[in-house]
């Protein structure tokens, strides 16, 4: 029997050992209750202190923009924090500037709740709700471009056109915990029971390669929105919108709210950039839309048609196509606005195009996926 | 052969789910160190130098950027892709945040694939590192070599 003897010892001696942590744990990481004072007291939350701000908000349906799921990886879920928390974090300091360094902005998933906190957020985010959806049908819009509609089972969205929402992504294969991506509406706001998004495979993306692989019909997933500032403006000003693959998902929904609510005396020209006829998404759609409206210019615009294709529209690069309807069709004596969606690199592209050609960058409008 | 604590802070880094989906290391279970010295063979019996590599892996990325997005031809001989998701990754080996842009190389003749990121470029460049057998962004040495230098 003397052999269980070392055994059952290393066993004991383990056993108070983690009884001994988990006590530490309790009595150090226990803060008790903390109140998160929201706008000046406008909202005030009772809470048990420990865990992220980003969480803590979370737990009380108050949902912050992240489109990592609190990772620290996309620098999205800021908020001001006017009361002492600390200095900032090294893991925050890449994704704020000094401004914002300066006004104690934070990234929510970082900071701590260990006591009492007032923070402001935008009023719009007491509007966001977390939906458990299920997926009412996915179909390919093109070789690499999903469209995916998620039935709210009863619920309602109410958000402007332009909104995005964030998609929750379970865990999956070596994906141990949850993930959060972004992703704009490209349901019109008056389909208040349903979110239809846009999802472009990204090689190695986590989101992206669940739904292009994973996803079915009839799965229940959650969402969380709607989120984002993006949206046309209260003016007769022309719009001049640019998109490309997957950033068709807000113009879509923008498109399809005017001419449902009849708002079709506004000029509209939207510049669509993709590279072969197979990267076009909707074509037939814009077109008829097009057909039916008389002040929308649908320009599509393939950067290298394939031979044989029959391609009878516009060639070259998006930029350019854009500059010269700038310089030659777009009447430049009227007010004109410029609304992109797309990567920093197209947003800086187009920018440079649009304010060359009198449009200024506050008048320019962007979605802008970084 | 041992590792420092630098490095095997990264290796657990590099492991699935921590810093990207699938990680760094494929299926390979030996350290990343034995891991490096095995591939600066691989790339030296292929005639490759790092730099010389990470700056065409470069010359690539910034060209496929062109495309705003779209995929674009380079030099009428490559096919690039670049996506710009929204996020940064931070370097497993904590020296530096790189943004989640992604360029796919594919050479027109033959239809063979690189996937090759900001943060990839980095590894390659400066750790000498090209992820493990089995990682979808592993550059193996002699498909590095047909692909870009063919």
């Amino acid at each position: 029997m003397n052999f269980l003897i070392a055994p059952v010892v290393v066993a004991v001696i383990a056993g108070v050992l983690a009884a001994a942590i988990s006590i530490v744990d309790k009595i150090v990481n226990n803060y008790g209750p903390v109140n998160i004072s929201i706008n000046g007291g406008e909202k005030i939350v009772t809470l048990n202190g420990g865990d992220s701000l980003l969480s803590s908000l979370a737990s009380q349906e108050i949902f912050i923009p992240s489109a990592c799921g609190g990772r620290g990886s996309c620098g999205a879920c800021k908020c001001q924090v006017t009361s002492d928390v600390g200095v900032h974090l090294p893991t925050e300091l890449p994704y704020l500037s000094k401004e914002e360094i300066e006004k104690n902005i934070r990234l929510t998933c970082q900071v701590k709740v260990k006591a009492d906190i007032d923070i402001i957020i935008p009023e719009d985010l007491f509007n966001v709700k977390k939906f458990k959806s299920r997926v009412k049908s996915i179909r390919d819009v093109t070789h690499d471009i999903k469209e995916v509609i998620f039935d709210l089972q009863g619920e309602e969205i109410n958000f402007q056109a332009g909104r995005y929402v964030q998609l929750v992504v379970p865990p999956y294969d070596k994906i141990k915990g949850t993930t959060q991506r972004a992703y704009s509406m490209s349901s019109k706001p008056g389909d208040k029971g349903v979110i239809e998004v846009l999802i472009r495979l990204v090689p190695g993306g986590i989101a992206t390669t669940w739904v292009h692989t994973r996803l079915k019909e009839g799965m229940e997933v959650e969402l969380i929105g709607p989120f984002g500032d993006f949206e046309r403006s209260e003016t007769d000003a022309a719009m001049v919108c640019i998109a490309g693959g997957s950033g068709m998902a807000p113009f879509k929904s923008i498109l399809y709210d005017m001419f449902e609510k009849g708002d079709l005396d506004r000029e509209v020209w939207y510049f669509f950039g993709a590279r072969t006829t197979k990267d076009i998404l909707y074509m037939k759609e814009m077109m008829e839309l097009d057909a039916k409206w008389e002040n929308f210019h649908f320009i599509p615009a393939l950067s290298e048609p394939e031979e044989g294709s029959n391609w009878s529209g516009e060639t070259g690069m998006i930029t350019d196509v854009l500059d010269n309807y700038l310089k030659t069709k777009i009447d430049s004596g009227k007010a004109r606005e410029g609304y992109l969606c797309g990567s920093p690199g197209m947003i800086g592209a187009c920018n440079n195009v649009l304010t060359a050609n009198d449009i200024p960058l506050d008048k320019i409008y962007y979605d802008n996926f970084a | 052969m041992k590792m420092t604590p630098a490095m095997k802070k990264a290796q657990e880094n590099m492991l699935p789910g921590v810093i990207i989906a699938d990680g760094f290391l494929g299926d390979e279970k030996i350290s990343i160190k034995d891991m490096m010295v095995r591939d600066e063979g691989e790339m030296s019996r292929a005639g490759l130098d790092f730099d010389e590599v990470a700056d065409r892996l470069l010359y690539f990325l910034t060209e496929g950027q062109k495309g705003l997005g779209e995929p674009v031809t380079v030099d009428d001989k490559w096919l690039i892709r670049v996506v710009d998701p929204r996020g940064k990754l931070p370097c497993p080996f904590e020296d530096g945040i790189f943004r989640k842009i992604s360029a796919e190389i594919e050479l027109k003749s033959s239809g063979e694939k690189l996937l090759v990121t900001d943060l990839s470029i980095h590894l390659l460049k400066e750790h000498h590192f090209i992820e493990g057998i089995g990682s979808q962004f592993r550059l193996e040495p002699e498909l590095v070599k047909r692909v870009l230098f063919s």
